[in-house]
């Protein structure tokens, strides 16, 4: 049954096929190992801040005496920020790559526009944070000096490229042929717009939205200088206000054992709550591709 | 579809529409453009502000503050260099050790793993993009950097005599650790470009080189990876920028000395980590100082993105970027930069 | 045939037009929601206040960062809102500056050129004082080990390497000391607690004043670094044989093994409460109460002790943007800070382990509190 007729593969080129693919199974397994260890030591030492009476539902004490308390206002408080970081950036992106790839196309405007755009996810988040923090904060616009919506125009800038570039991708995959048959039946382009190409889209647009709010909701370079911190909850967002990143990375350094726990635990929240939202981008995104 | 069905009830062709009916499509045309040049504006504006900033500190070192090698606060002094060296170095560590196994691990997944374990084993993958930044600092912090430093002890004093590697005395944060936890955060960009570029590869090109008897390894050797090559090379230069850019995780391990280090388990600095750290209590030039050292940051992740984004169009063989790629691209790891 | 989709992109839409709405109006909506909170007032300088009378927000020294987060913490039930940003002296100083905070809390003393970086005239007042601890993490060895300044200076210099060294065996004759490579980890931010240890060391070794000399931020020769009194503290925690400056409460929440430091007086002293008190006796009053409790002659006191103070706009309607509710709320703080605030700090098992203000100059803080205003006229 075998291919009698082919000559047979010398023993050495056997031996470096097997141990090569060995290798790079191997190379898999260490690239695994890292996700492993790190889940591991979230599910190890959060879980433990988990259990402890009023984890979520009480907001951080600040104390020096007894419990640290709970971390309800930078769950709240991360939500508030990203929720208005995403109220700003998903409709602009979104309207940004109808104009690219709707009117624009491939005129000079819209490359111009493209090519900032690129240049734009390539700016360091803390960078938006600076920004951010000489023209907002410093000049206590708005009346407050570090604000959580000051935070959530420092997120929504790091997030509108990301919406832009993956909204275009989605856009462009639209069959033009839909587009013609729509014009040619007489409809309205704003129509054909809303009725057609969204629509068809959609399942991919939301897919990058979502991945936009995982990456702005774990991000903490750009709170640093816009957001500042807080320990009590507040629904006002022109206050300083806790959240997750930020919480995490000031008890990172703190020596008190209770407050390192606070910090896995909150480590653990973030990390379920943004993969909840990719695990969710990606089953929407394979849905629609099967469909 | 539906929309067909709407649309034609007005009867009226195109081409006769009233100012009146056309009203909306000028609204959305025009609303939509503004938007468009509103980021425009927007970003041109975030430049003017960044290069306004630094203007103070180049105008009083010139190029030296980029290369020049003293950064002391305390004299109000600012030369980068040993900012610049820092951010090199440990993004050379994350490709170094990030590069082959994120590779291996898209060889693996598109030619060698069971079909089915395919989708799954990418998602796993991809799933380090989304661990945030500040997680990984946390863990390098109270796992990695203490777990390792016997074993860095150990090396630097078995491979003393290599110079910069060895000999030096590892400190708890140095630039290895910082590297070692970049590479594992640009492992999943290097990969999943690595897979989308070794998708490409035409299955004619792959059945050949089995018909001619070759092994499954030398089918890889011949016609996976050459023909991958460039588009390889692209997404390990964008995992570069990311690297380059990354900043809560690694002020928390590099350190923060800011000094070019002895050898490779040494205390160190990088740009972006100088901003997170000393911009709160920055002053006069010591501010100005920080947005040149953004504004230098900048431009390296800017060279480095737009040699990758060269390399990758290069290496997608005239399809200019499949629509997944063009997708990752954007996306990216949900660790900040 | 497709109608979730649609009813997505629906929701979009719907928030794109509320975003149009309300992110061009954003700013106009808080400031008049501020405006009418406090309608009383109309704040010169443009900007109506954050609508929250009842928060005041302060960043800077983390040495006593403890202080004011407990406070905070206790003034809460109080419907008081204090929060505290552990950002460093410097950080604090300069946040005081661009009136994003309303308040500093900094080690060391403002000096004329901080002060002429303030929008306004700034009062400080001391608040504490804390001690220093020279802290180690060497397996063996328990606390009080002894150590004079030249010593101390050489070792943060890395001219003495490990702990066997023969200067720091003949100040301890009978302890066993082990050969382990000593770690020196300092502060990498700027620090009021790095301002205290250095003056210390440039007041009690020449070479030390000649080479590194004093400052928030230093040129350190050698060392780690660590982001605040925490960061120092978790480093001197995971390293064995390292040595470093953190201050006290930090020290004893760790555990630490600290030593004991050699005064002005010749005398070897450990950084308790009662010799950490000891050094606010003696010491000169400036008339802005910018005192230094370093290096103090009383010979009971430990010589490595910062003052902290806490510093605020004169006028923080007029010069710090806040209104004249905060400004209220700002009063109410300070009022606390120097009165009740004081009685939990002390040696006792729930007080704050740092040196009250003796009685005298918490007479003088308040009368300075008098003083401030809101828009040229007194707070209520």
């Amino acid at each position: 049954m075998s291919a009698t007729a082919l000559p047979q593969i010398s023993a050495r080129r056997r031996r470096t096929d097997k141990v090569m693919r060995g290798l790079v199974l191997a190379a898999t397994i260490v690239a695994l190992i890292p996700l492993i260890l790190i889940i591991y030591y979230l599910i190890h030492k959060g879980l433990s801040a988990w259990t402890q009476s009023g984890f979520f539902t009480t907001d951080p004490t600040g104390s020096f005496f007894g419990s640290p308390g709970g971390i309800r206002s930078a769950i709240l408080g991360s939500l508030e920020i990203v929720a208005l970081a995403t109220v700003i950036s998903i409709p602009i992106g979104i309207g940004v790559a109808l104009y690219l790839t709707e009117y624009g196309k491939e005129g000079w405007f819209a490359n111009t526009v493209r090519y900032f755009v690129d240049v734009m996810t390539g700016v360091p988040s803390i960078m938006f944070g600076l920004f951010v923090y000489i023209v907002l904060v410093v000049g206590r616009f708005g009346g407050s000096g570090f604000a959580a919506w000051k935070g959530a125009v420092a997120i929504s800038l790091l997030m509108l490229p990301i919406v832009i570039r993956s909204s275009e991708v989605v856009l462009l995959l639209v069959p033009s042929s839909l587009r013609e048959a729509a014009l040619a039946l007489g409809a309205q382009r704003w129509r054909v717009v809303f009725r057609v190409v969204l629509p068809t889209a959609g399942p991919g647009l939301l897919t990058g939205s979502l991945l936009a709010i995982a990456r702005g909701m774990g991000e903490t370079a750009p709170l640093l200088f816009t957001v500042s911190t807080a320990f009590g909850l507040t629904f006002s967002l022109n206050q300083q206000m806790n959240t997750m990143p930020f919480l995490i990375y000031n008890d990172i350094t703190s020596p008190r054992a209770a407050l390192q726990t606070i910090a896995w635990g909150t480590a653990l929240t973030l990390v379920v709550v943004v993969l909840i939202l990719n695990l969710v981008a990606r089953f929407i995104a394979s849905r629609s591709r099967m469909a | 579809m539906e929309a067909s069905a709407t649309s034609v009830t007005g009867g009226r062709s195109a081409l006769e529409r009233s100012p009146a009916g056309r009203l909306p499509d000028r609204v959305l045309k025009w609303g939509l453009s503004a938007l468009a040049a509103l980021i425009l504006i927007l970003i041109i504006y975030f430049f003017i502000r960044l290069v306004g900033q630094s203007g103070h500190v180049f105008s009083t070192y010139g190029i030296s503050f980029v290369f020049g090698n003293d950064w002391d606060v305390s004299r109000s002094i600012y030369h980068g260099g040993a900012l610049l060296f820092g951010t090199i170095v440990t993004s050379i560590i994350a490709l170094i050790i990030g590069v082959p196994i994120a590779v291996a691990t898209a060889v693996f997944i598109t030619e060698l793993c069971p079909r089915r374990l395919r989708g799954s084993l990418s998602i796993v993958v991809d799933l380090l993009a989304a661990v945030p930044s500040v997680v990984y600092g946390l863990w390098g912090v109270f796992v990695l950097a203490p777990r390792l430093l016997p074993a860095e002890k150990w090396f630097a004093s078995t491979f003393s005599f290599i110079p910069w590697i060895g000999g030096g005395i590892p400190t708890l944060y140095n630039y290895f650790i910082a590297g070692l936890i970049l590479a594992i955060m640009i492992l999943p960009i290097v990969s999943a470009i690595s897979r989308e570029v070794i998708a490409t590869v035409p299955s004619e090109n792959k059945e050949a080189a089995l018909a001619l008897g070759a092994t499954r390894w030398e089918m890889i050797g011949m016609a996976v990876i050459p023909y991958s090559r460039s588009g390889i090379i692209g997404g390990a230069m964008l995992g570069m920028g990311r690297a380059i850019g990354e900043t809560i995780a690694v002020v928390l391990v590099i350190g923060s000395a800011p000094k070019i280090g002895s050898h490779l388990f040494a205390q160190g600095y990088t740009l972006a980590a100088v901003i997170a750290n000393e911009f709160g209590e920055a002053t006069g030039i010591h501010t100005s100082a920080l947005f040149a050292a953004g504004l230098v940051l900048f431009v390296l992740t800017l060279i480095v993105n737009m040699i990758a984004r060269w390399f990758i169009t290069r290496g997608s063989h005239g399809t200019r970027g499949t629509g997944a790629t063009g997708m990752t691209i954007a996306s990216g790891p949900a660790g900040e930069k | 045939m497709k109608p979730r989709p649609i009813a997505l992109i629906a929701t979009a839409l719907v928030s794109a037009l509320v975003v149009a709405a309300c992110g061009s109006s954003n700013s106009s909506t808080s400031s008049a929601g501020g405006g009418a909170a406090s309608s009383s007032s109309t704040s010169s300088g443009g900007s109506s206040s954050s609508s929250g009378s009842g928060t005041i927000n302060g960043a800077g020294s983390t040495l006593a960062a403890p202080i004011y987060q407990q406070w905070g913490s206790t003034l809460k039930g109080q419907g008081l809102t204090v929060n505290f940003n552990p950002v460093g002296s410097g950080a604090g100083q300069t946040q005081l500056a661009s009136a994003t905070v309303d308040f500093a809390g900094s080690d060391p003393s403002l000096k004329p050129s901080d002060k002429s970086k303030m929008k306004g005239p700034v009062l400080q007042f001391p608040v504490a004082a804390g001690a220093i601890t020279v802290s180690y993490n060497l397996s063996g060895v328990k606390s009080g080990l002894k150590l004079d300044g030249p010593t101390v200076a050489k070792i943060f210099q890395g001219t003495i390497k490990t702990w066997n060294d023969p200067a720091i065996k003949t100040l301890n004759p009978g302890i066993s000391l082990p050969s382990t490579n000593i770690t020196v980890v300092h502060r990498s931010d700027s620090s009021g607690t790095t301002q205290g240890f250095t003056t210390w060391l440039s007041d009690v070794d020449p070479a030390w004043k000649s080479s590194v000399g004093e400052g928030k931020d230093v040129q350190w020769p050698t060392g780690t670094g660590g982001k605040g009194n925490s960061g120092v503290a978790a480093v001197v925690k995971q390293t064995a044989g390292a040595i470093g400056y953190v201050e006290q409460a930090y020290a004893l929440e760790n555990g630490f093994t600290y030593a004991a430091i050699k005064n002005s007086a010749g005398s070897y002293v450990l950084p308790t409460i009662p010799n950490t008190s000891a050094a606010f006796l003696g010491i000169k009053v400036p008339p802005d109460l910018g005192i230094s409790t370093i290096n103090s002659s009383n010979p009971g006191a430990y010589p490595i002790v910062s003052q902290t103070f806490l510093d605020a706009y004169k006028d923080p309607c007029k010069d710090g943007g806040t209104n004249s509710g905060t400004a209220a709320a700002l009063k109410k703080f300070l009022t606390y800070a120097f009165g009740a605030g004081q009685q939990t700090l002390g040696a006792g098992s729930n007080q704050l382990p740092y040196a009250p203000v003796p009685s005298a100059l918490a007479d003088k803080d308040n009368t300075q509190l008098a003083t401030m205003v809101c828009n040229g006229s007194p707070i209520s």
